[in-house]
């Protein structure tokens, strides 16, 4: 079944319309041509695709579009603010949080959750945080790092 | 050789920034115009003949564009042996093994097409267990194998359903036993796993009828081998099949050779040149792509009171799986070096990849090592127990050092072992006993040593183009999988003709314009293909230094170059920057092109009946890794504490790239030791084909990771440098392994090291205690 449904992604109206049943994942990356949201698993389990809805971090491939209508959301490509990169964004690149790169979008997205939550997360919350976000290539330990060295710049500038 | 500029240093990695903004574009997100969505049916049964297909029903849904069984595209392929159909033919031989396939507009209705093809099988006997299988009695997997085609070095065994019988044979074992005042010998097991790369598997393929040509865009680690299969199988010229390979969110083995490939491929010729997207979900990915070896280790070792080893004996049964894909390889070069990294006069070892009716297994980071150190290394604790001797020690004694000649013949060099060894060791207090942190909680330390031959012999080439604006290009055929290959090849570029690292950009991968390579893998594109760009660099250095020499009227020798501009050596100001010789040379569109290649020359290929080579390999990787456990001995659950791994890398050419392959393989390692296992039941099915229950290490299950550089120069490498992909999960579960023995004083033989399993071997232990 087709339903009409209009959202915000990245802060632009959207409107088409979708089958119902179609994943948000889906829909972002073979309809819309937003592929900077990655599919790991399609059942939930990887976090590979992690957006913001409504402002909350979920899985993509676990949000039907029928569910879309009137709702907000945030993926990797309006992680940006502006023209800058994030400050997750930075301490990624400076500190090697991505190799092969396909969890990236999804560990950026979940670490954006918890830094917008806990301004000052210590290792085992960010262990915690991103225990769903599974990562083959980095051992993550340069990811945690990242999350660390982000909050830092964060604090200083609410400082 | 001049002061290093770029190489040596720890520069940010190239590609990061697409991949931080969602703006790389991997195989799995491509969508082309026009495209077609492929679905595929996969076999239920693990070993059954075809009765009957029928794919009436799915050919007349609306919307369906093309259905192919294995009748319409009766073609084989197979690196080493040619035993693997399209789709299947007759039979099938796993369960996930492809069938048919459907194209249609969109996923829905091809999954639905999907669903109303009908198959009727006829079972056969199942084989799951590589010992098992190669029993007299059994019936043949593959019934033709005699008739398939194979590459050369491919040794049949005398026992049903062994594609591959590797010996080695040094010295007389049974002398060496006699000789012992020790013996011991012990089965280990390695249970399969996956390489679960992140992305899951696909293909894309357009055939275009008007010029007979056929596009394949997948994100594959060896295009120019899957390009030669595909040639091979299809019998058309090379010309007419191109590769393009967009980014590939994670290989480790798993993307070599042909998987989605044929099934995207059997689709296009029936499509009137539409292209058709085949994707495989990750249940699919988990059934139907690849898995690594699952390995039985019979080993039995004959040492002397002071620890010196005298005969080693091992007897390896590796699983194959379905279809022999990598098998025999890995049979040859994981039995090869089993025995580990020591002097041993008298040697004998038999690899046997043996055909199972399980998913094909394949190349897996770290290409039969693991399996031969998860048994050797933990031996070799044993015998130091039994001795009395530190495992620091007995080591010591017989480790591989520069000029050694190995069990298998070759003289060694640069082997950097034994400084892995000490600085490994150092770096978790070797030998100060660490306190038990709570009753019923054990601590424990151990540690692993290995030796890895890379595939050998081999070539990489490599074009470098400047243009009029001093921007260089580099055209490799070295797929960027995550590895950094695209950051260090820059890097080689950069420091030859001395420019910034901006000024340096990498080809995209597309086989009709990239020069040859043999592949991704085996942690050989460092050497070879840094060897190639260093050469292309150079040579387009030398044109450029040529063209410059009117320009400045002097003779080339009286010019020198530095800093992306060629100058005359005693009046350094006159100097021109490379973009503007280009351009007065060429003109503004003009490219100086460098052109390099490499190729390492096998001394002599391994001996069929011995196993011998006099260089067997273009170099070798050494390193060890060391562990600090905890056990809780009333749940059996093992937590590693802190792990460092020393490696011999050569030469570092990117110190942080280094460790990051390191940090990822001692992590990848770990999953490995204590809980990945893909469990596949006696009829053959994957019970856990999902990551919710296929348990890959998560963030909360790293401990404190030490990586430590060692250099020990390979002289022919660029730079000095060796390759390190692959050994940084080597000895890790061996390693771990240890680690828990001490602790407990219990061995575990099986992998992994599962709370059950732990829990299991001290309960067994206290019962034998106590009788």
């Amino acid at each position: 079944m087709n339903k009409k449904i209009q959202f915000t992604l990245n802060g632009k109206s959207v409107s088409r319309e979708a089958a119902t049943h179609r994943l948000l994942l889906d829909l972002l990356r073979d309809e819309i041509g937003a592929t900077g949201t990655k599919e790991g698993c399609g059942t939930g389990d990887c976090g590979a695709c992690t957006v913001f809805l409504n402002g909350q971090p979920v899985n993509s491939c676990l949000v039907l579009s029928g569910e879309l209508d009137g709702a907000d959301v945030v993926t990797i490509e309006g992680l940006k603010i502006g023209p800058e990169l994030h400050p997750i964004q930075k301490t990624f690149l400076q500190d090697g949080g991505a190799q092969c790169g396909y969890c990236t979008p999804g560990m950026l997205m979940m670490s954006k959750a918890l830094l917008d939550e806990n301004p000052n997360p210590t290792e085992d919350d960010i262990r915690y945080a991103l225990s769903g976000n599974l990562c083959r290539c980095t051992g993550y330990a340069k990811i945690i790092q990242a999350v660390q060295d982000a909050a830092a710049i964060l604090r200083a500038k609410s400082a | 050789m001049a002061e290093l500029t770029v190489v040596g240093k720890p520069v940010q990695r190239v590609d990061a920034e697409e991949k931080i903004t969602g703006q790389a574009v991997y195989g799995y997100d491509l969508v082309l115009p026009n495209m077609l969505y492929g679905k595929t049916l996969f076999s239920t049964k693990a070993h059954a003949k075809i009765k009957r297909i029928n794919t009436d029903k799915a050919k007349q849904l609306p919307g369906v564009v093309a259905v192919v069984t294995g009748e319409a595209v009766p073609w084989t392929h197979g690196e080493s042996v040619k035993d693997k159909p399209f789709l299947a033919q007759g039979k099938v031989r796993f369960i996930g093994e492809p069938v048919a396939a459907v194209a249609a507009e969109d996923e829905d209705i091809a999954q639905a097409a999907v669903k109303l093809i009908e198959v009727d099988y006829e079972d056969l006997p199942v084989y799951t267990d590589p010992e098992e299988a190669c029993k007299p009695g059994c019936i043949e997997i593959h019934e033709g194998f005699a008739k398939y085609r194979k590459a050369e070095f491919v040794v049949q065994g005398a026992m049903p359903n062994v594609a591959e019988h590797f010996k080695l044979r040094t010295g007389n074992v049974e002398q060496g036993f006699q000789e012992s005042d020790l013996v011991l010998e012990e089965r280990y097991f390695v249970p399969i796993i996956q390489h679960a790369a992140m992305e899951p598997h696909s293909a894309h393929a357009q055939f275009d009828k008007e010029s007979g040509r056929l596009t394949i865009w997948v994100a594959n680690d060896a295009p120019f081998r899957a390009l030669h299969e595909i040639t091979e199988a299809l019998g058309m010229p090379k010309e007419k099949i191109r590769f393009i390979n967009p980014l590939q969110g994670g290989g480790f083995g798993s993307k070599g050779g042909l998987k989605v490939e044929p099934i995207a491929v059997a689709l296009a010729f029936h499509t009137n040149g539409r292209p058709v997207r085949v994707k495989f979900n990750r249940e699919e990915t988990f059934i139907s792509t690849l898995t690594r070896h699952e390995a039985v280790v019979y080993s039995k070792s004959g040492v002397k009171k002071d620890g010196t080893l005298m005969a080693r004996e091992m007897t390896i049964y590796w699983g194959a799986g379905a279809y022999a894909e990598k098998s025999p390889t890995v049979c040859i070069r994981g039995s090869l070096p089993a025995p580990g990294p020591y002097r041993i006069p008298h040697v004998k070892v038999d690899g046997y990849a043996v055909y199972t009716n399980k998913p094909v297994a394949g190349s897996y980071r770290g290409y039969g090592i693991p399996q031969g150190a998860w048994a050797g290394e933990q031996q070799m604790d044993e015998i130091a127990k039994r001795l009395g001797m530190d495992p620091v020690d007995i080591r010591m004694k017989n480790i591989f050092v520069e000029g050694d000649t190995s069990y298998w013949g070759e003289q060694l060099h640069a082997v950097g072992l034994k400084e892995t060894l000490v600085k490994a060791t150092e770096a978790i207090d070797w030998g100060k006993k660490p306190s038990n942190v709570r009753p019923g909680v054990k601590i424990g330390k151990g540690f692993a040593c290995i030796q890895k031959p890379t595939r050998s012999p081999t070539t990489s080439a490599a074009g470098v183009v400047v243009n009029a604006k001093g921007e260089v290009t580099v055209l490799a055929g070295t797929v960027e999988i995550g590895q950094g290959c695209n950051t260090i090849l820059s890097q080689v570029a950069a420091e030859e003709l001395k420019v910034p690292m901006e000024k340096v950009h990498m080809h995209q991968l597309d086989t009709d314009v990239i020069p040859f390579d043999a592949s991704t893998t085996s942690s050989r594109s460092t050497y070879h293909m840094g060897n190639a760009v260093r050469r292309a660099s150079i040579h387009a250095r030398e044109q450029i230094m040529e063209a410059a020499s009117p320009m400045l009227e002097a003779g080339v020798k009286d010019l020198d170059y530095a800093d992306g501009k060629v100058f005359l050596k005693d009046q350094p100001q006159q100097a021109l920057p490379i973009g503007e010789v280009v351009r007065r040379k060429l003109g503004i569109n003009g490219e100086v092109r460098g052109d390099g290649s490499y190729t390492y020359e096998i001394g002599k290929d391994l001996d069929i009946e011995t196993g011998h080579s006099d260089h067997a390999s273009a170099f070798y990787m050494y390193a060890t890794q060391a562990a600090e456990v905890a056990v809780d001995e009333d749940s059996g659950r093992v937590r590693v504490l802190r792990m460092s791994a020393a490696h011999d890398v050569g030469k570092a050419i990117n110190p942080l790239n280094c460790v990051a392959q390191i940090e990822g393989g001692v992590v990848m390692g770990i999953g490995s030791a204590l809980h990945e296992e893909m469990v596949i039941d006696k009829s053959g099915k994957v019970r856990n084909p999902s990551f919710l229950d296929y348990h890959l290490a998560t963030s909360l299950d790293i401990p404190e990771l030490i990586s430590i550089v060692v250099e020990c120069a390979e002289p022919e490498g660029p730079y000095g440098a060796k390759g390190l992909g692959e050994p940084g999960l080597a000895p890790t579960p061996a390693a771990i392994g240890n680690a828990v023995a001490d602790a407990t004083g219990v061995r575990v033989y099986d992998l992994p090291l599962k709370p059950e399993n732990v829990y299991w071997a001290i309960q067994n232990k206290k019962k034998k205690t106590a009788a």
